[in-house]
């Protein structure tokens, strides 16, 4: 009886060890993580290009990909700090990068090309984004982004507004507002409580410029750290005067989406990647368009943030690896091929040095009126945000609710920001 | 073999010493690490603390000062205070309920007590939809109703005006029966003699709950106090899936020191240590109230 116990104990072990092999029979197996997921206009280009990777190579992708947010972020943070970081990443080039940058726990692109030379051989150099640690460039980017002012335009035409032009001031803007307000709409769709990054970055910009945006103030009595004080004060005065939506405080960002989509709310300030969300959400496309943000002061209407902020990284892990070098360095050169850049580029700027040739004549009415918007760019800045650890971000993003409430004054915010960006 | 193994006393270490090794390893070193931690700067979660911190007690004089751990420890008090009564209160009454009927016994016990096997994130999800501002099933009942005007869309938003009562919900519910299949089984344990012998001398089943049945019950209704205690103090999952950093002010200790984890790792293991206290003080505070009586046990 034992003997029999003894066998089947010891065939189970060796089932379960058959299946724990993690390579595939005859390739290997990558595991890779990226933020093209969810409502992410690139999730399915994505999940095509894996494909065609996987059967040219005869390897396997290991896919964590999730949507971009500060749990995305932590999560990368944790993975790499449990020393379970994945073989490949596409993650943000800036300040989010730092600690497995400091760490050495990615590879920079002259290491890589010291063994495959033509490694990224088809981008800029001087546009892959350099990690600000070291000034060295560490990621290869897709494609770049902007951000702007979706609108439902439906919304609009019953509440007897106008769509915003790239001349609109921000008084007229205010004026639509209310005007939106009083036919019984919402006027601004967005989550303060959970995405109020792209009105913090717009509302600072209103009393910056395209040259002065990207710069972290050193103290809240400076005038970029004013800036924001005023930017922060101008979401205030939006939420009191009831422009956002009545649970924007408690809401989901999906929840604010759905406002938008649903024919609830006109406007949704959201960058490139959201198109692909959009044109999923809704019946009629050509219900929504993109414009300028209005601006005033320093900033045009057309002054837009935008860039190229995130890259593929190779781990130090998967290259110290002899069996998934070869199979990681193929990857990230596949998925950043002109040809696969140009199918993720669509509206939005690239680093290849030939530049994208997206196939326009598939476009949906809203991806052909972000090519007017993006035309009409007259100045463009990259996200300041980009500049702060998500622990220097924290007193404001995480705590916008209390702002907007007066429970906390934004100069105090800024000040805690800036406090901890010190440290 | 059966006899020797009492005589062999070494052979029990041998029996212990794995268990003894895990728990080291995997609680008490982390644990007294933990508290290393709080006296020391560190920069990201997961690295080694460099130096110490300056004054080496900052991190306890912060959480003194810091406003959102005060709302924390607030809104904890009035967890364990909900989960007290809410709880164990519900449960014991249901138990004294379902006790005396014989039909449907068993159907009753498996409903109340199926939400337990339920995951919490799962039920968060569940309530993030029940109490959903816009088309959430209160918000429609209410309406359906009348007590909300559904020509105006009128709604409530249950996650900022009753922040707290929609988070505790859902968190007295998934519990209510566990302590009722504990208080069930305490009730099974009291002689039915008893019940005979006062319903002979004319009591009432008001008078036999409060002189018979309670009393019998002490020890097992504060061994559902303990863990009801315990238990609010180390719940998370639930709250931080419906009311993610600390909406509203909910925050609850073992909230916000997740959130603090990433941003200020030492600080968040000092809110670590502070749980860790509050836990013991309570549970021995609560042992002493509900302390052990042999007279009465069941």
């Amino acid at each position: 009886m034992k003997k029999k116990m003894v066998l089947v104990l010891a065939g189970m072990m060796a089932v379960s060890t058959a299946f724990a092999v993690p390579a595939a029979a005859d390739g290997v197996t990558l595991n890779v993580t990226t933020t093209y997921a969810g409502e992410d206009s690139n999730a399915q280009n994505y999940k095509d290009s894996v494909a065609a990777w996987e059967e040219e190579t005869g390897n396997k992708v290991e896919d964590s990909s999730a949507t971009s947010d500060e749990a995305f972020k932590s999560r990368i943070i944790m993975d790499f700090e449990a020393g379970s970081e994945p073989d490949v990443l596409f993650f943000f080039n800036g300040v989010d990068a730092n600690q497995f940058v400091e760490q050495g726990k990615v590879v920079s692109i002259d290491e890589i090309r010291e063994a495959y030379p033509d490694y990224a051989g088809n981008m800029k150099d001087d546009l892959l984004g350099a990690s600000p640690v070291d000034g060295v460039n560490y990621s290869v980017p897709v494609n770049g982004y902007w951000e702007g002012m979706f609108v439902n335009k439906q919304v609009l035409e019953e509440a007897d507004v106008e769509v915003p032009t790239a001349d609109m001031t921000w008084d007229e803007f205010l004026a639509e507002c209310e005007a939106i307000k009083g036919a019984g709409y919402t006027p601004i769709a967005a989550s303060l409580q959970e995405i109020p990054h792209y009105w913090f970055e717009y509302a600072i910009y209103n009393f910056q410029s395209a040259e002065t945006h990207n710069t972290v103030p050193e103290s809240v009595d400076d005038e970029y750290g004013q800036a924001w004080v005023s930017g922060l004060n101008d979401i205030k005065a939006l939420y009191e005067a009831g422009y956002f939506p009545e649970n924007t405080l408690t809401a989901t960002d999906a929840e604010t989406f759905q406002l938008f989509t649903g024919d609830k709310a006109a406007f949704l300030i959201d960058g490139s990647w959201k198109i692909g969300g959009i044109a999923e959400a809704v019946d009629d496309i050509e219900n929504f368009t993109v414009v300028n943000v209005p601006g005033k002061g320093d900033r045009k209407t057309t002054d837009e943030i935008g860039g190229l902020s995130m890259g593929y990284y190779i781990t130090r892990k998967a290259w110290d690896d002899e069996e998934k070098r070869d199979a990681a360095v193929s990857f990230v050169s596949f998925m950043t091929s002109d040809e696969v850049v140009s199918k993720f580029a669509g509206v939005s700027a690239t680093a290849l040095k030939e530049g994208a040739s997206p196939d326009t004549s598939e476009f949906n009415a809203l991806q052909i009126d972000a090519i007017d918007y993006t035309a009409s760019f007259t100045g463009i800045s990259p996200a300041v945000q980009d500049n702060l650890s998500a622990a220097a971000r924290e007193p404001i993003f995480a705590d916008m609710a209390s702002i907007v409430n007066g429970d906390v004054d934004a100069a105090d915010a800024v000040a805690a920001v800036l406090e901890a960006n010190a440290e | 073999m059966s006899a020797n193994i009492y005589k062999h006393k070494k052979l029990i270490w041998v029996f212990l010493l794995p268990a003894f090794l895990f728990m080291l390893v995997y609680l008490y070193y982390p644990f007294v690490q933990n508290i290393l931690n709080s006296f020391q700067h560190i920069k990201y979660m997961g690295t080694a603390g460099g130096e110490w911190n300056t004054p080496w007690y900052v991190n306890y004089t912060k959480l003194l000062s810091d406003v959102k751990m005060r709302i924390a420890l607030k809104n904890t008090v009035i967890t364990i205070a909900a989960t007290i009564i809410g709880q164990v209160g519900i449960a014991l009454l249901l138990s004294l309920l379902v006790s005396n009927i014989k039909l449907g016994a068993g159907f009753f016990r498996t409903v109340y007590f199926f939400p337990i096997v339920i995951s919490a994130t799962a039920l968060g999800l569940l309530f993030n939809l029940i109490f959903l501002y816009d088309k959430g099933m209160v918000n429609q009942l209410l309406q359906f109703a009348g007590y909300l005007d559904r020509e105006s869309n009128e709604l409530i938003d249950w996650k900022s005006k009753h922040a707290m009562f929609t988070m505790l919900t859902p968190v007295i519910w998934q519990y209510v029966g566990f302590y009722f299949v504990i208080l069930l089984t305490g009730l099974s344990g009291i002689p039915a003699e008893l019940y005979e012998a006062a319903t002979i001398d004319g009591s009432t089943k008001r008078q036999m709950v409060r002189y018979i049945t309670l009393p019998l019950l002490r020890n097992s209704i504060g061994t559902c106090v303990i863990l009801a205690v315990t238990g609010a103090l180390k719940v998370f999952d639930l709250p931080w899936t419906m009311f993610v950093n600390g909406m509203s002010n909910t925050w609850l200790t073992g909230t916000y020191m997740y959130s603090k984890v990433y941003s200020d790792v030492d600080y968040a293991s000092s809110i670590a240590v502070f749980i860790v206290i509050l836990g013991v003080v309570l549970s021995a505070a609560v042992n002493r109230i509900f302390r052990q009586n042999d007279d009465f046990e069941v």
